[in-house]
């Protein structure tokens, strides 16, 4: 992160707005790369410590953990924020999460995980490329996440219900209306149903050809008896371990 | 389609306890959170009774992140929201509260109370390698398949949920005042 504690003066700024106004998407795409610390972690120019990579995602370490085990999912590609990333790399993305969530409850005595996505300043996002948070947790590890809840008056969720369905594309009929779930007389202080005008984040429609999904063969298939010993007793454990924690939560 | 009559969140899915629904496909639910952290705070949620993350198969997995994703662009297009978070609560430790996978998607503002960050540490490098040396051995030989989710949504024409009923009435509940 040295690049980014240079101080620019008032001309060399000048020179780069001008710079980047002048840029064709390409160019400001690759300028964009080049700035972006994450990119070079993707392209191997700055190091770090892999712990899955394919065709299309890359999955480190956080070098300032908030437990250790706390893995980075990035897409190869930049994208800064969820929205404009294709539905095929969304969903793999995800996959691998899933993945090295189940590796991490194997691997390093946990038993559950947090996965955070922050889209924007607001939500708390740092870096201009997108990531995906995984962060192992343990009983007692002092980390404390805070959504406190709001209550809201039955019109506000009702209006609020009816702008994103709509935008979604499903109308909700009269009778389907929910009927008053809120037994509990209601608080004073109702929190606004909506967020102050600000200039529209406008997401480009994605266009980008669906990619092919990397088809890595787990290894089990190329390789013989040996190995499928050891995924065999590697599933009965992974099988153990996911049992206990969905016991936890009251399955079967 | 596999519901649990002690489950909450099944019960929403079935249509047994209202709810204000704003998005639903074959495999996923999306409703809005009556207490959630900001106006729009909604839930994505598997139709089928999953409690933690690693029994989604994965076709099916896909389907509800896209759909979070969906709810967040709608989140800020409708509610001119300055962010989004995209959160999931896997396991006790990690906060889950019902036994039923759910993925949070939060509209954000500037200082609207919530606090999804955590103070970095810093580890030494020897517990830095020993992590990574333990997630890698678990790592290896994983490959991500490509998922087939189109076909199985499809394969399946609605079908109605079947109640498995669970002999322990608030089996959860309890299991939760049982831990420390």
């Amino acid at each position: 992160m040295a690049q980014q504690s240079q101080q620019l003066n008032e001309e060399q700024i000048k020179a780069l707005q001008e710079k980047l106004k002048n840029m064709s998407p390409e160019e400001l795409k690759e300028f964009q790369k080049k700035q972006c610390i994450f990119c070079q972690i993707i392209s191997g120019s700055v190091q770090s410590r892999k712990i899955y990579e394919d065709e299309h995602v890359l999955a480190v370490l956080d070098i300032n953990p908030a437990n250790p085990g706390h893995i980075l999912v990035m897409p190869r590609d930049h994208y800064s924020i969820m929205p404009q990333i294709p539905v095929e790399e969304i969903e793999h993305l995800f996959l691998v999460t899933k993945m090295l969530s189940n590796a991490s409850l194997r691997a390093l005595e946990v038993q559950g995980s947090n996965i955070i996505v922050a889209n924007g300043v607001a939500a708390g996002q740092r870096a201009q490329h997108f990531m995906i948070h995984l962060i192992p947790r343990k009983e007692n590890d002092k980390l404390e996440f805070e959504v406190p809840q709001k209550t809201l008056s039955e019109q506000e969720l009702q209006k609020i219900q009816e702008m994103l369905s709509e935008n979604l594309g499903k109308k909700i009929e009269e009778k389907e209306r929910p009927m008053p779930v809120q037994l509990m007389p209601k608080r004073k202080e109702i929190v606004e149903a909506e967020f102050e005008e600000k200039p529209k984040e406008k997401t480009k429609p994605i266009t980008k050809k669906p990619i092919k999904k990397s088809v890595k063969e787990p290894e089990i298939k190329s390789s013989k008896k040996s190995k499928q010993k050891t995924a065999k007793k590697q599933s009965k454990n992974n099988e153990a371990n996911l049992d206990d924690i969905a016991k936890m939560l009251g399955a079967k | 389609m596999t519901t649990r009559e002690s489950c909450l969140l099944c019960q929403i899915v079935a249509n047994r306890i209202p709810s204000y629904k704003v998005y639903e496909d074959e495999l996923t639910l999306a409703v809005l959170d009556v207490n959630g952290g900001n106006p729009g705070h909604c839930f994505v949620i598997p139709k089928n009774h999953y409690p933690i993350l690693e029994q989604i198969p994965d076709h099916e997995l896909g389907n509800h992140f896209v759909v979070a994703n969906k709810i967040s662009s709608a989140i800020f297009e409708t509610l001119k929201a300055q962010g989004t978070n995209i959160f999931v609560r896997n396991g006790i430790p990690a906060g889950q509260q019902v036994a039923h996978f759910m993925i949070n998607v939060v509209p954000r503002k500037e200082n609207d109370g919530i606090n999804l960050q955590w103070k970095p540490r810093q580890l030494s490098e020897e517990e830095m390698s020993t992590v990574e040396l333990k997630l890698k051995e678990q790592v290896k030989g994983r490959g991500i398949q490509k998922t087939q989710k189109t076909q199985t949504a499809k394969s399946q024409e609605a079908p109605k949920p079947e109640l498995v009923t669970d002999d322990e009435d608030d089996y959860f509940m309890r299991q939760i005042r049982r831990m420390p």
